[in-house]
Order: C-alpha cells, then structure tokens, then sequence
C-alpha cells in the first residue's frame, strides 16, 4: 500500500500550510508545491528500492524485469531534483482553469476534507450497505459537501440515482453489484 | 482491395441497425460530456470499458469513435454560451464565440461552429481513408527498436508540447510511467511496486487510473475552489446562420482543417495547438481587423474545424502505429488491448472490418452530430444550468460505479482515491493529466519493445540506435527535451552580452 502513503502528504500537508497565519506559513503557502516534487522524488526511491528485490532470471533472454524500472526509477529522480530546484527557484504551475473554479479563491480545505470523508466512507461501507444504500448516501454526502442547501430535493435525487444506475446496470446490463441491505427487496 | 473498397466494406459493417444504434449512443453522450464541465471523452470512454466486454469490438469502437468525435462539438456549445470551456481543446472558441453570444450572435457562433466540425470533421476522416494505408505500408517495416524510439518521442512530445513548464510535463509523464510498472511483468511472472497486495497483481486498471485522475481529481479540485455564483448561461434558439456568414465562414473551416489534420497526427500534437495556430492566422487574414476581439466569426469557424479535423488526424497513428497523442487516444488504445487487439499494420491486416467499419462510421457520426446539433442546441444548453453540486456529485457517484463495478473491490475504491488526490494535485500545481495517461496505457507496450530489441541485439543497447528510422525520431525527441534549455541559454547569453 506504498501508493497510499505516496498520495496522502498532498492533501494532509497541503491542508494546514494552505491558510493558517502562522509565521512560517509563508514560505509553506509559496512553496507548498514542493511536497508535490517530493513526491516525485519519493517515487523515484520507491520504483529503485521496491524492484531491488525483482530477480533478473539467468533464463530470460535480454534485459529482465528490473531494466525498465531502474530506467523509469532514475528518470523520476532526475525529474524530481529538478522540480524540487525549479520550485526552490522561484517556478510554480497555474492552477488548471475551468469553468466551475475561481482561481483566485483561497482553497476551501474544508469541503475537500468532507467530500474526503465521505468518499471513504462510501468505500468502506459499499460492501455492508448494498450499491443503491450507499450510492444514496455517496451522491447526497458529495452534493452537500459542495454546497447543495436543500435536503429534500437532494435525498429525492440521490435515491433516484443510485436506484435507476442499480436496476440500468444489474438488470439491463448484467454487471454485478451488491445489493447489501436491499438482499431479497431488489 | 483498394482502400476505398476496404471503406465501402466499412460502410456495410457500419450501417446495420445495431451499429447505427451504438453511432448514435456514442455521439448523444459525447455531446453531453462535452457540453458538461467536468467530465470528458477520455473519462467517458474510459467508465464504457468494462462494460462493453459484452459488445463486439467492432460496435464498441464505433461508440468510442463517436464519443470522441461528439466531445469535439459538445465543448463548442459551453465554450460560446458560457465563456469558458467544457474541453481544452475549445478554450479558443471562447474567446470569439462568447462575445458573439453576447451580441446576440449565439445562433450564428453555433452553426458556424456545428457546419465547420462537419466539414472539417468530413474532410479529415477522407485524408485517414487515404493517409492510413500509406503509414500502414511504412510501418510494416518498422523493427521493435523503432518502435521504441517512436514511444519515447511520444513521452518527450506530449511533455514538452502540454504544458507551459517542461520539469511539470515530465513529473507528470514519470509518475505516469511509474504507475504503469505495478503488477506481474508479461514476460517473467514477477510481480513488481505491488507490496504484496493481492489487487494489485493484475495491475491498476486502466478505468481506475483514468477515472481517478480524471472524474475525482476534477471533483476535488472543485470541492477546493468551487465558484459559488450561478454561471451565466446565454440564451440561444436555433443555430442557423446567413449567407453573409457562410461567406466568411468558408475559408476559415478549410484554414483550420488543413492546420488540424496533420498537427493532431504529431506525436504531442493534440487538438490544442492547432486551435491556437488558427486563431492567430484567421486573426492575421481577416479583413476587417476592429472586428477580432469582439466577436468575429472567423474566429470560431476556424478553431472550431481545426480541433474536429485534429480528433481525425489523432487517429492515424493510433491505428497505424499504436502510438496515442492525446489522453483519448491513450483510452483508447487500452480499449483495443482489453480486446486483445493491437492497433499497428496487422491490425489493417487482420481486422480489416473493424478497422475501416470504425472509419465509416466516423462519417456516418459527423452527419448525425450535425443533426443533433443544429437543431437541438438550445436543449444542449439546458444541461448548462445543472447545480454544480449535483453534477459533481454525479460525477464522482459514476466514477465510483464504474470501478467497483470491475471487481467489486473496496481496495480499487482506495486507489481510485488516491489517484484522485494525485489529479487533484496536478491541476493546483498546473501539471498536464495527458502524459501521466499516455505513460501509464504506452509505458508496459514501451517495455515490451525496448526488452525485445535489446533481446534481438544480443544485450546490445546500441540496437536502439542502429537504424536510420529510430536514430531520426529519437533524435527529435531529444530536440523536444533541450529545446527549452536551449532557448534559456541562447537568452542567457544574449542577456550576457547586453549587459556586458
């Protein structure tokens, strides 16, 4: 579970440097890209390290199944000295434009965490609660993190949704869902 | 056979009702996705994948194909009435064709924009009939070093080419390549980065990594900065337009479509760049200059063709080579592997009616994306007005169907997390999403080639550089890496000798 621990200092760190007064928040809120070129640096160390063990096999003809990797390890390394110095040096990306972001906003670490929480729980509760109970609650959690106001209008939507994708894909297209809760209703 | 006989077998493949059915499913839920923010070609195909098992290829690939080609005309439709766009590769149509919109000229901005993806659309899937066959005869001779050699100028092209910073194209294009290692190798058994958990042996799936960097990176990145103010939509009645427009909507369409084609069948060309280059020549040609900036409607014919001629021109080396340049294309490409099925000469060779079938039905979708078009744009723009909670709640509640669908697995919900939270990373900091795609779906077929040329030079790495066709393509590829460091030193010393 290395990705794990590889895609969580983004968001945890991120969160308190993004908005807090404290004094040294300021070279975090400027240089807060720096956990992102860290990461690909770790990656790096994890391709090398977590193929050492990958036996080369005397009876493979060619390269065996470590080249690549110390070939994509080394890369990621060389990738991220330099994004970790273009970033010391002053360099940072734009926030991706679309249509539904301001740009300019500070960011609302608050709704990431919620819609975090809730897509977590989603996942660890799909299997217990059936697709239609946990889909309901998935797409109401979601809506409400992001500002949705009107709890009746979303609980309605929310049960429809989820109910029309379970009877569209269980029933129409033969993919197979949990029906959890609903065992013996549906 | 000639190829326009090989077409008309296409043609027959591709009308039989079912197939008309699943061109017309294709080209409805591209234009959704593209109108829609959020959400894309890429993704959409991407969710199809496991569920498609059950279709034929043949049928499946034209649903794809149109999805692909309904994405294009889809984000004309947001980009006019909403000033900003649904896909990248109409953010220059906004420029245009919002202030068109705002001068009551949104009828016309669509129709010119919904005739000229027609035309250009029609015009480059002729020149894919044609320039196919001829990359097809070329590629035949192609050995696995060359093929090496083209991946690895895919990787540099699309790094270099989609974003502003090279050091940013290239993080994303490793990380990509990174994650494109997990699992069992193909030739030895070896599992490799799978830290001994047992989903992970397979490999991420494909519809995990594109969903995750795409459907909720995009959700949690709005969740961060979600503009709360309703976005103004404009509203539009019919596309129509005079005859005093088509008169200057012409040559534009047939400007851009000559731009398209060829750029989008450049490694690391895409739909963008050619977009940009028709906005700047229409601008420099047109004759009443006070007009640009304030809504000349040549500067939407031309984009607008340009991006539907690129979609055509993406697809020549998808199928002749295998080589994706853009992150549908990349999808794509997956597609054809979930089939067993490797794009490339054979496939010219031994599925000749899945081929050219695909091919005619990408006419066949353009008329109908006409169709659905003109006429039904005012109901596209309903879709615009959609609460944003609710359509990235629905998003994110697809995306999560669509993975747990393929093992009902809560661990794939995890990595599909994760992957969110890198794509969320990736738009704060302004990587491109493209390369980590195209590295993730190319990197394993890149493998595969580099380890079967060294294996035929006898452990000899200087294989790679043994042939003429692979020494040229790495060679550009090596121009699209220093090109930036080049540059920075020439202004080095240029600033060097000034100052001194």
């Amino acid at each position: 579970m290395t990705e794990e621990r590889q895609g969580f200092p983004v968001g945890q760190d991120g969160e308190p440097h993004g908005d807090s007064p404290a004094p040294t928040s300021s070279f975090w809120t400027r240089k807060s890209e720096l956990v992102l070129a860290g990461v690909v640096l770790a990656l790096g160390f994890v391709v090398l390290i977590g193929t050492a063990d990958v036996a080369t096999g005397a009876a493979t003809f060619g390269p065996g199944p470590r080249f690549f990797p110390v070939l994509v390890g080394g890369a990621l390394l060389i990738v991220g000295v330099c994004y970790v110095i273009d970033v010391l040096r002053g360099g940072h990306g734009d926030p991706e434009e679309s249509e539904d972001v301001d740009t300019r906003a500070p960011a609302d670490w608050r709704a990431v965490a919620m819609v975090t929480l809730v897509f977590l729980g989603f996942a660890s509760l799909v299997d217990l609660l059936g697709w239609v109970v946990a889909g309901a609650l998935l797409f109401f959690g979601l809506a409400f993190s992001l500002g949705a106001r009107k709890p009746l209008r979303t609980g309605a939507i929310a049960v429809v949704l989820s109910f029309a994708t379970y009877l569209l894909f269980v029933r129409g297209l033969g993919v197979t869902l949990p029906a959890g809760l609903l065992e013996g209703v549906l | 056979m000639t190829s326009f006989e090989l077409l008309l077998d296409g043609f027959a493949t591709a009308l039989t009702p079912v197939n008309l059915l699943y061109a017309l499913l294709g080209v409805t839920l591209g234009t959704i996705v593209g109108v829609l923010p959020g959400i894309g070609p890429a993704m959409t195909v991407a969710l199809l994948l496991p569920i498609t098992f059950s279709v034929p290829p043949a049928s499946a690939f034209i649903m794809f194909a149109g999805i692909y080609y309904g994405g294009m005309y889809g984000g004309s439709t947001t980009s006019i009435l909403l000033n900003t766009p649904g896909e990248s590769s109409s953010m220059i149509t906004a420029l245009e064709g919002n202030k068109m919109a705002r001068r009551g000229r949104a009828a016309q901005a669509l129709a010119t924009a919904a005739i000229g993806s027609f035309i250009a659309g029609t015009i480059a899937t002729g020149l894919l009939v044609m320039a196919a066959p001829l990359v097809v005869e070329f590629a035949i001779s192609f050995s696995a070093a060359d093929y090496f050699a083209l991946a690895v100028l895919a990787f540099t092209m699309c790094s270099a080419v989609l974003s502003k910073s090279l050091v940013r194209g290239l993080a994303s294009l490793t990380v990509g390549l990174a994650i494109g290692l997990v699992g069992i190798d193909q030739q030895t058994g070896q599992d490799r980065l799978v830290f001994g958990v047992r989903q992970l042996f397979d490999g991420i799936d494909v519809v995990i990594i594109a969903v995750g960097l795409f459907a909720l990176g995009e959700a949690l990145y709005v969740a961060s900065r979600l503009r709360h103010a309703t976005p103004e939509v404009i509203p539009v009645g019919r596309a129509f337009m005079g005859k005093a427009d088509w008169k200057r909507s012409w040559k534009p369409w047939l400007r851009g479509t000559a731009l398209g084609f060829p750029i989008g069948a450049l490694p690391g060309g895409g739909a963008e760049i050619p977009t940009f280059l028709s906005y700047a020549v229409e601008k420099k040609l047109v004759k009443q200059k006070g007009e640009f900036g304030k809504g000349a409607i040549e500067g939407v014919a031309g984009p607008e063709a340009a991006n539907n001629a690129s979609a055509a021109g993406t697809l020549v080396p998808l199928l002749t080579l295998g080589l994706p340049t853009s992150a549908t294309a990349a999808i794509l490409l997956a597609a054809f592997q979930q089939y067993g099925l490797r794009p490339g000469p054979q496939l010219f060779d031994h599925n000749p009616a899945l081929v050219w079938g695909m091919v005619a039905s990408l006419f066949i979708g353009n008329a109908m994306l006409l169709v659905l078009n003109l006429p039904l744009a005012p109901f596209w723009a309903k879709l615009l007005r959609i609460p944003r909670p609710y359509l990235y709640a629905g998003i994110v509640l697809f995306a999560a169907l669509g993975v747990y669908a393929l093992n009902n697995s809560w661990v794939d919900l995890i990595v599909l997390y994760l992957l969110g939270v890198l794509g969320f990373a990736f738009r704060r900091y302004g990587l491109p999403i493209a390369p980590a795609v195209i590295g993730v779906i190319l990197g394993p077929m890149a493998e595969i080639q580099l380890r079967r040329a060294v294996a035929i030079g006898a452990g000899d790495v200087s294989v790679l550089v043994s042939g003429p066709i692979s020494v040229t393509l790495l060679a550009i590829a090596a121009l699209a890496l220093l090109a930036p460091l080049l540059r920075k030193l020439v202004s080095w010393r240029y600033a060097g000798a000034t100052r001194g």
